[in-house]
């Protein structure tokens, strides 16, 4: 029923380059850190294999209290015509101008939205709620899932489903949930954080954590009722290309976009 | 030509610049309102919020209404199609008024509209050269607009609702999804802006 009601938008294939230290890498469970290529080159490859969207992680800028690498955002996002959306190490007003003057289209705050809830309706006040996204990494905590930060090192105590309703009423316009139990094992999504968290906002969730092949991505778009879907090492790795994972998709009867005619 | 793109004082104007100047456009970012005055194509970006952008806009509104009925080519991406209605649900701030209509709020399950949907248009339209009706582009909207004149050249639909998802009013065009962001299919539409303009 709910992908039926919106049915014609085509569900987001979003390839994510996780960077460390102006390189893509792909951590297993966030540690063990691999080098796996140029952020622009890749982003531009997976513009090519018809990618929706490119998300791109400084993923231990929030660790190290270090800035984004805004001149490898900007490199990135001077070769893409598809939207790219930052995050990582972003604590301020002035990170999310910046970002966004740097070329990215969107923002990801995960962090700092914690710590400073009110920033994100600043910032959706300021920007538009479209280009404010709050990414959620999630743990399984009982009967519960708990909300942590500081790229998945500190617990909050915060339940993530209050908190997923919490930053939609503060006006941010989606959010990027990552499971920790599932990220790094390849075992695919956490298909019940993902439906529970789907279910209990009215913006658009992009699930991440734990793709490890094709049928992953069917699943949490279908069951997980999830409207993008996020995966890297598949797609890093060369196990599959965008496209082939599209084209399974579209036999799985899930709308995605495959730029027919236009080559 | 030069497409003078308007810097409101907030967001990525970096897409839309270079997005432009793959078809071989030359462009200038201006922030001096003013400039618009002597500009021969004007670009309203599709970054910021509705009441922000007319606050920039609102001391130069004659002038620019001016310019956008002197027949000159002017493009507005997302929100920069919205500010060409009379108002908008998002502000109290009234629009720029040249196309009669109304920008209101998508009543639908999730808002943002975020994501790659169909515009279904007439294959004739020089707009669309190249470019199949039924073809994605990328929107990120909360508001849409609802002409009542002009000319609608293409339809979407989102929360069971029908909209118009590109207009034309003499030789204003105003995009509710972002060329510059919707790859192959944007950047031709965007070219075929750059044609249109260059042959007026």
């Amino acid at each position: 029923m709910e992908a039926e009601r919106i049915e014609m938008l085509t569900k987001r294939i979003i390839p994510c380059l996780d960077v460390k230290n102006g390189e893509v890498v792909k951590g297993i469970c966030f540690k063990q850190l691999k080098g796996v290529g140029d952020p622009p080159k890749l982003a531009k490859a997976y513009q090519d294999q018809t990618a929706d969207e490119i998300v791109f992680l400084d993923i231990t800028a929030s660790l190290d209290n270090r800035d984004t690498m805004l001149e490898v955002v900007q490199r990135t996002a001077e070769t893409l015509f598809i939207p790219l959306t930052v995050g990582g190490g972003i604590r301020s007003f002035t990170d999310v101008r910046k970002t966004l003057s740097s070329g990215a289209d969107k923002v990801s705050i995960n962090t700092a939205a914690i710590s400073k809830p009110k920033l994100i309706t600043e910032c959706a006040e300021a920007f538009g709620s479209q280009c404010i996204v709050v990414a959620i990494d999630a743990k399984r905590k009982g009967d519960s899932w708990e909300v942590y930060t500081h790229s998945g090192t500190k617990p909050t105590e915060i339940d993530a489903i209050e908190w997923s309703k919490e930053v939609c009423e503060r006006g941010c316009g989606e959010i990027l949930l990552t499971s920790m139990d599932a990220d790094g094992t390849k075992m695919g999504y956490d298909i019940e954080l993902t439906r529970t968290v789907v279910r209990s906002v009215n913006i658009p969730v992009i699930a991440s954590g734990g793709c490890g092949k094709i049928e992953h991505i069917v699943d949490v778009l279908k069951n997980g009722e999830a409207d993008a879907a996020l995966a890297a090492s598949i797609f890093h790795y060369g196990q599959h290309t965008v496209r082939e994972v599209k084209e399974i998709l579209m036999r799985e009867g899930i709308p995605v976009r495959m730029e027919e005619g236009l080559r | 030509m030069k497409a003078v793109i308007v810097d409101y004082g907030i967001g990525n104007l970096h897409s839309i610049r270079k997005g432009l100047e793959k078809t071989g456009a030359k462009t200038e970012i201006v922030s001096d309102m003013n400039k618009l005055e002597s500009a021969d194509c004007i670009v309203f970006p599709g970054v910021g919020a509705f009441g922000e952008a007319m606050r920039k806009l609102e001391p130069i509104r004659e002038i620019i209404n001016g310019r956008l009925s002197s027949g000159i080519p002017v493009l507005g991406i997302c929100l920069g199609m919205q500010i060409l209605l009379e108002d908008s649900e998002e502000s109290r701030e009234k629009g720029l008024g040249f196309v009669k209509g109304r920008v209101k709020k998508f009543v639908a399950d999730r808002v943002p509209q975020m994501g790659w949907n169909d515009a279904i248009f007439d294959s004739d339209e020089e707009i669309f050269k190249g470019v199949p009706s039924g073809t994605q582009f990328y929107f990120a909207n909360s508001y849409v607009c609802f002409p009542e004149d002009g000319k609608v050249l293409s339809k979407s639909r989102y929360g069971e609702i029908d909209y118009a998802s590109a207009i034309r009013k003499e030789n204003v065009f105003g995009f509710q999804f972002h060329p510059e962001k919707s790859s192959i299919a944007g950047l031709k539409v965007l070219k075929n802006f750059v044609e249109i303009a260059r042959g007026l």
